[in-house]
């Protein structure tokens, strides 16, 4: 079970690795290329991740959910979307170093609107890259794309946040729950084993839990929670 | 390096310093939970890291351009767009590739529909996105993002 369940969650790397593996037994050459392709990628994150994740644990410690909510908040209007493209464009990495940023502002109350703005300018919009843009293709072809992208980042921001709902996003806080068994209290009825048999198992003469993940059926639990004689389970949702 | 990541990562390391001297213990704890989220997240990354790698030995980005460079507008525009979805090169290969690409004369629409769906949308990164933010929020953003990459590449074939 466990091992299926690991799998699940790894399907992506597991499905990747399998692919070079395939290409080392059919054309090493390519492989090799492969790797080497992906040298320039690992470089690029070492570079910017470790920060990434400093930094926004410590905003997450240090600035209150308040200060989010009314700079990026729904209420902060025309100054929440000129935050966030500021927040965007001054980003340095590719796009997903900011998934972990953005989770977190948005799980202090950050709109869902500003977080399209933040994660598309940290994509699309980026000094340097405007730079290189001017020198290869020139003055008049940047600004024109910048322009236009900004206004379509305005216009789809706003799509997305008419389409998606706070409750869409993915809680990851929520989804943590804990279920205690007091083995002080309990006196060994087996009542739990017999109505959740999934949770609860025998260790000696007292209950335990042996496992508990996620995929809980709720009713069952709290009928098994009541039926204990000495109330020795607590389920914290 | 450019001087924005310098700037971001001297900006963490003061922070760090002043988080450290006004509470250990909290600071601790944040450095604990910025390694966990690096734990968290580092299959993923190193997942989509080494399928960009894949990708670009398969489908080079030179032969991409010489491919986008031979076919009629609607075709070429479709077929960047979508190279540009489904990988990410860093700004420094892309912008000269375009670069030549424009100077031999290919329209600029399907120049522009590729440097946009290039960045802004990601079918390598859509299974960690999705994992952060939910299917229906992943699905929006860069469905949305390729649609409008395709309009603004139109309206600068018109302006330009």
């Amino acid at each position: 079970m466990k091992i299926v369940k690991k799998a699940k969650e790894n399907i992506f790397l597991i499905v990747v690795a399998v692919a070079y593996i395939l290409m080392f037994v059919i054309k090493p050459n390519m492989g090799v290329t492969s790797i080497k392709n992906s040298a320039y990628y690992i470089k690029e994150m070492l570079m910017i991740m470790p920060v990434v994740f400093v930094l926004t644990a410590l905003l997450d410690t240090w600035v209150a959910k308040e200060k989010i909510t009314k700079y990026l908040g729904k209420e902060a209007k025309g100054k929440g979307i000129i935050l966030s493209f500021v927040l965007g464009s001054i980003s340095a990495g590719p796009i997903y170093a900011a998934f972990p940023m953005c989770v977190m502002l948005h799980k202090k109350g950050a709109s869902i609107r500003n977080l399209v703005i933040i994660l598309s300018s940290w994509a699309v919009i980026k000094v340097p890259m405007l730079l290189n843009e001017v020198k290869f293709l020139g003055f008049k072809f940047m600004a024109i794309r910048w322009i236009l992208t900004v206004i379509a980042i305005l216009v789809f921001s706003w799509i997305t946040a008419k389409i998606v709902k706070d409750k869409d996003i993915v809680q990851k806080e929520e989804k943590i729950s804990e279920l205690t068994l007091n083995r002080e209290s309990c006196m060994g009825c087996k009542l739990c084993t017999k109505n959740y048999s999934e949770i609860f198992g025998m260790q000696g003469k007292k209950a335990y839990i042996y496992s508990f993940d996620s995929e809980i059926d709720k009713e069952k639990l709290n009928q098994t929670i009541s039926a204990c004689p000495v109330k020795a389970i607590i389920f914290n949702e | 390096m450019d001087i924005f990541t310098i700037a971001i990562w001297i900006g963490t390391i003061i922070f760090l310093i002043i988080s450290f001297k006004r509470d250990k213990v909290k600071t601790k704890k944040a450095l604990k939970m910025a390694f966990g989220m690096g734990k968290g997240m580092l299959g993923s990354i190193l997942s989509i890291i080494f399928l960009i790698g894949l990708i670009l030995t398969i489908l080079p980005p030179e032969n991409i351009a010489t491919f986008v460079g031979s076919q009629p507008l609607i075709i070429a525009t479709v077929a960047s767009a979508a190279f540009g979805t489904i990988t990410l090169i860093p700004a420094f290969i892309a912008f000269p590739l375009v670069g030549t690409l424009v100077n031999a004369g290919v329209s600029v629409i399907p120049s522009v529909a590729f440097l946009t769906t290039l960045t802004m949308v990601g079918v390598v990164t859509f299974p960690l996105e999705k994992r952060e933010f939910g299917l229906k929020f992943t699905a929006a953003r860069n469905g949305l993002s390729f649609i409008f990459a395709i309009i603004i590449a139109m309206v600068m074939g018109v302006i330009i």
